[in-house]
């Protein structure tokens, strides 16, 4: 099974980042709306990576 | 304010009607292929899964745990962004084998039909709280739309006649749009264009309530920063996040709802078979059930400073009828009902496809007339089971009676199909699973939900000491269900993993984990069919479908493969099968499909087993290796290098399955057939076109490995020869034999013409030496009849003259028999290729070889003896056997001392005739003898032979059908002598034979 190694990258990343983003987000008490920016930062990831084929898409 | 129920209930038939009309319209194609085939259509389709939970439930949730509320969302924003994780395998599974529900994937994959019928029962059970809380949102917003808030949570008094006429029009709704197609793999556009609308309409009403919030009640995003600095407490429940386990369970069944509840499923992979629509949805579905759940935290704070005393799960309709705008409360009511409908209407579809494929066709709850229309019949059984699980759901809502919140209801829901999330990763990540496996920990997991989940919504549990139990293993509040959770989860993985690991799995299943954890899902495995034609097919699957149902599914199958009725070649048949099995299994399910189709059309067993479809793994591979990458790419550059090297040899080369079905068929094969590749890859060895079929499907099942000449001409214009080799492929790399067999053809037809014209030569110098006796031997007579033409001249007597006559008479009859000796001989070295099989008298032309050898005077004086038979008949073209003997008898002769012996003697069996030609002269040295019969190989002096006579024998004995054989020495001593043997068929005179 062929698994995107940008995903295995992206699933990292998010493990070792997620404490602080979630102090940013979460406890800073600034603006409510805080956690859509995020939010859309992860849709605008998530088009990048479909844009390119997986290699393995026959 | 409030609403009477006419005005509600004229509100919802005017909502469903407007649902009802862009189905159809969608259905009709008045709205454009392109606006209901659009990636956004099937991106909103998607939004399905946002329910009651999204519009009302969804609330209580942010008013309790603030942000947590997000993981509602996160689950499957993180499911659809991970698309390649899990959705994209699943896609192609489901594509591939026409999978239409979590029931039919794990029947695949586990082979048996008992899972299927145990995900379906499980799937049941556990979706009812889902139904039953669209139809409490739906039914509560009636009620407090008709002023009733205060009843919500009374048995008696609250009014769900209109919630009953909602599910009702709903059943219609799915029966008309969801089951036009008779297979479950059809995309049923008007249900999945009205669902995107539902979803559209969802969004809308969702800002309209929005606006409302921020701008209705609070007057504006400032003066809502400025009421969230005023009252803290509602900052501190923002941030205050839920505890971790508690909001890992959460963030877990809504990532698992994500494939795992049926109506998602079936929205995602049903009605959906293209993997660019998946793609659009990861980043698509992300960013709408963003902008769904924007207004989630302003509607809420909006409630709480309206400080209403409806549910929080109302507070959009608390905004409306608080406010008095008919416009708000319009908009919270159709929220929840799009949410609610387009849910109840999607999962009951797929319940219902799963029960019929999975409970009712198995397990013959249901006899199919199978004389009848069975598309017909499975439509309305559909539509039956579609109207029972509404009722059902409607009755477990009644039994419940309100007493339950949305979120609760979801959560029981939601973890109850948490339990399948076990298989579905199995299914992609560990062939090693098994259906017991699976089956125990399902088991396991689902009875902990039951008795921790499930029961407790009755209320309290009938035996207090399990209640008490429940309570020390899984604690009190938020945390009881995130244990339950987790625990039942865990049971239910450790159960499959310690089951699997102790059992055994089938060969089936073993294949089929095989199919589903490896990227190409469709196994190109070549085995063979007992049956030969697409005919074939249909009267074999007479037996199981009906013979109309039959001959349908067939020719549906071949046009969809763009195959002819007549289709007879085994790779084609194949893919018939694959294809008639995938129609089928969209059709009835998997498990009844793959039953069918092994009962009707099996594979044959014991034919050397199944090798891989080299034909479809080539096709494939030449058909995406624009998209490898890296080692796979290097890998195919390789596989396409030694391709285009055998496709390149100036050797013919084609391989053989051991049922004759053509596997490889290079370019040198076409330019020597004139069969194309395309033609016969695939088809049997002898269905290919004359002579082609008969002469390799002959060698092919011979013992000789070998052919060095065969004639396969079909032009006489352009002659053809060809010499074949065979050799089987030995084993593949785990050792294991393989049958298949490796044939190279050579075109031989240049060096057989060159050796024509060899041989020709040869004949022309022959009548070149045996000239100077020829005109010794004419000269003799000549001069004869010269002297009695003189003579002639001055006789007068009568009776002299009479004499003379005669005399020359007998002079020009041995002259004529000199030229016809000559001419035959010339004759046969004609290179028309005709051979005339005929009766032939052995004695005579053995006679008539010694008749022209002796016409050489400078040839060595040897004795003939012909001790043939004079009855004896051999079948053969008697011009050719006598340039046999002259070649023969000439060998002799120039091995022989003067006056040596030549010796011809004949024997016959009745059927044979075998002929010796032996001699005392001078024999072959044994490391000669083997090579006797090759072109321009000689034991003679340079300049004194040309090396072809024996080659030419050979030959001329193959073609006539006889044989010749060489033994040397005969005796000991000075003269060993030599023996050559000839073999032809005997005959007589009543038979004639013509050999093309």
């Amino acid at each position: 099974m062929y698994i995107n190694r940008l995903l295995l990258l992206a699933v990292g990343v998010f493990l070792i980042f997620s404490p602080a983003v979630e102090e940013w987000v979460f406890h800073s008490g600034t603006a409510w709306y805080r956690p859509y920016p995020l939010w859309l930062l992860v849709i605008f990831a998530a088009y990048l990576n479909q844009r390119t084929r997986y290699p393995d898409e026959l | 304010m409030s609403f009477s129920l006419v005005q509600i209930l004229l509100f919802i038939v005017v909502y469903l009607t407007g649902l009802f009309a862009v189905a159809h319209l969608a259905d009709r194609g008045i709205i454009p292929e392109r606006v209901s085939n659009h990636p956004a259509t099937y991106v909103l389709s998607l939004g399905v899964f946002a329910g009651a939970m999204a519009s009302n439930g969804v609330m209580e949730l942010a008013h309790r745990y603030g942000y947590s509320f997000m993981l509602y969302y996160g689950g499957v924003v993180f499911m659809f962004v991970m698309a390649a994780l899990l959705l994209v395998p699943l896609l192609r599974l489901c594509r591939v084998y026409q999978l239409s529900s979590l029931a039919d994937l794990l029947a695949f994959r586990f082979r048996s039909p008992w899972v299927g019928a145990a995900i379906t029962m499980a799937m049941c059970l556990t979706l009812l709280p889902l139904l039953a809380l669209q139809i409490q949102a739906v039914a509560d917003s009636i009620q407090i739309m008709a002023g009733g808030a205060d009843k919500l949570f009374s048995r008696d008094n609250r009014q769900d006649g209109l919630a009953l006429l909602f599910c009702i029009i709903i059943t219609v709704f799915s029966i008309l749009f969801g089951t036009r197609h008779i297979s479950s793999q059809q995309r049923n556009t008007g249900l999945v264009t009205a669902i995107a609308f539902e979803s559209l309409v969802k969004l809308a009403a969702m800002l309209v309530l929005l606006v409302a919030a921020v701008y209705g009640v609070f007057g504006g995003p400032g003066n809502l920063e400025v009421w969230l600095g005023q009252n803290p407490q509602v900052g501190d429940t923002l941030q205050e996040s839920m505890r971790d386990s508690t909001a890992r369970a959460l963030l877990l069944i809504f990532f698992a709802g994500a494939v795992c509840m049926p109506h998602i499923f079936h929205m995602a992979f049903a009605e959906n078979t293209e993997s660019r629509y998946l793609r659009s949805a990861s980043w698509g579905l992300p960013l709408y059930l963003m902008l769904l759940s924007l207004p989630v935290l302003p509607v809420t704070w909006a409630g709480l400073k309206l400080g209403h005393s409806l549910p929080i799960d109302y507070t959009g309709l608390a905004l409306g009828l608080t406010s008095g705008s008919t416009f708000v409360s319009a908009a919270a009511f159709v929220a929840g009902l799009s949410a609610a409908s387009a849910t109840i209407i999607v999962t009951t579809l797929a319940l219902a496809n799963m029960c019929l494929n999975h409970l009712i066709l198995p397990t013959r709850l249901l006899q199919i007339d199978r004389e009848q229309n069975i598309y017909s019949q499975l439509k309305w059984l559909r539509r039956t089971l579609i109207g029972i699980l509404i009722l059902a759901g409607y009755a477990f809502f009644k039994a419940l009676s309100g007493s339950q919140t949305l979120t609760q209801l979801a959560l029981v829901a939601l973890s109850g199909t948490l339990q399948f999330l076990p298989g579905v990763v199995a299914t992609l990540y560990w062939p090693g699973a098994n259906r017991k496996g699976l089956l125990t920990g399902m088991a396991g997991g689902l009875s902990l939900w039951f008795l921790a989940m499930l029961l407790p919504l009755a209320g309290e549990y009938p035996i207090a000491a399990l209640a008490t139990l429940g309570e020390q293993l899984l604690g009190s509040g938020d945390q009881r269900w995130a244990n339950a959770i987790m625990y039942s989860l865990g049971l239910n993985a450790a159960l499959l993993l310690v089951v699997s690991l102790l059992t055994s799995p089938s060969r089936e299943e073993r294949i089929a984990a095989e199919i589903c954890s490896m990227d190409d899902k469709a196994r190109p495995v070549r085995q063979t069919l007992a049956l030969g034609s697409a005919a074939d097919f249909a009267d074999a699957l007479a037996a199981a479908l009906g013979e109309k149902t039959a001959q349908v599914e067939v020719a549906r199958a071949l046009s969809e493969l763009q195959f002819s009725p007549e289709e007879s070649r085994p790779y084609a048949l194949r893919r018939l099968r694959a294809r008639i099995e995938a129609n089928l299994s969209g059709l009835l399910g998997p498990a009844v499909a793959h039953g069918i189709i092994e009962s009707c059309i099996p594979f044959q067993t014991g034919l050397g087993g199944a090798s891989e479809d080299i034909h479809l793994i080539e096709r494939k591979l030449d058909r995406a290796q624009s998209s490898f990458t890296g080692l796979a790419a290097d890998l195919n550059n390789l596989r396409r290098h030694y391709r285009e090297t055998l496709d390149k040899l100036p050797i013919g080369v084609c391989s053989v399955g051991i049922d004759d079905e053509i596997l490889i068929w290079n370019r040198s094969m076409q330019k020597i057939t004139g069969i194309a590749p395309q033609q016969v890859l695939g088809s049997l060895l002898g269905s290919l076109a004359p002579p082609w079929g008969r002469v390799l499907g002959d060698f092919n099942r011979g013992d000789n490995h070998t052919v060095l000449k065969s004639e396969v001409t079909t032009d006489p214009e352009r002659p053809c020869w060809i010499s074949l080799h065979k050799t089987e492929a030995v084993t593949d790399d785990a050792g294991a034999p393989r049958a298949d067999t490796i044939i190279l053809v050579e075109d031989i037809t240049d060096f057989e013409l060159l050796e024509e014209e060899l041989l020709h030569n040869e004949r022309l110098a022959s009548i070149g030496r045996l000239a100077a006796g020829v005109a010794h031997e004419i000269g003799n007579p000549v001069t004869g009849i010269a002297c009695l033409a003189q003579n002639l001249e001055y006789e007068t007597d009568p009776e002299e003259i009479q004499h003379s006559a005669r005399d020359i008479l007998k002079q020009t009859d041995r002259i004529s028999r000199i030229v016809e000796s000559l001419v035959n001989f010339s004759h046969a070295g004609s290179s028309s290729g005709e051979i005339s099989l005929a009766a032939s008298n052995l004695a005579d032309c053995v006679d008539e070889a010694v008749h022209l050898l002796t016409l050489d005077r400078q040839a060595r004086p040897v004795e003939f003896a012909n001790l043939c038979d004079r009855e004896t008949l051999v079948l053969a073209d008697s011009q050719r056997l006598l340039q046999v003997f002259v070649n023969l008898l000439g060998n002799a002769r120039d091995a022989c001392n003067e006056y040596g012996q030549v010796r011809i003697l004949a024997a016959s069996d009745g059927e044979r005739v075998t002929i010796a030609v032996e001699d005392d002269g001078c024999g072959i040295p044994p490391g000669q003898l083997g090579h006797v019969f090759e072109p321009f190989y000689t034991t003679k002096d340079p300049g004194a032979g040309t090396g072809l006579g024996l080659a030419l024998v050979f030959s001329i004995m193959d073609d006539m059908g006889g044989s010749v054989s060489i033994a040397s020495p005969l005796q000991s001593g000075p003269n060993p002598g030599t023996r050559v043997t000839l073999q032809l068929p005997a005959a007589d005179y009543g038979a004639a034979f013509e050999l093309g």
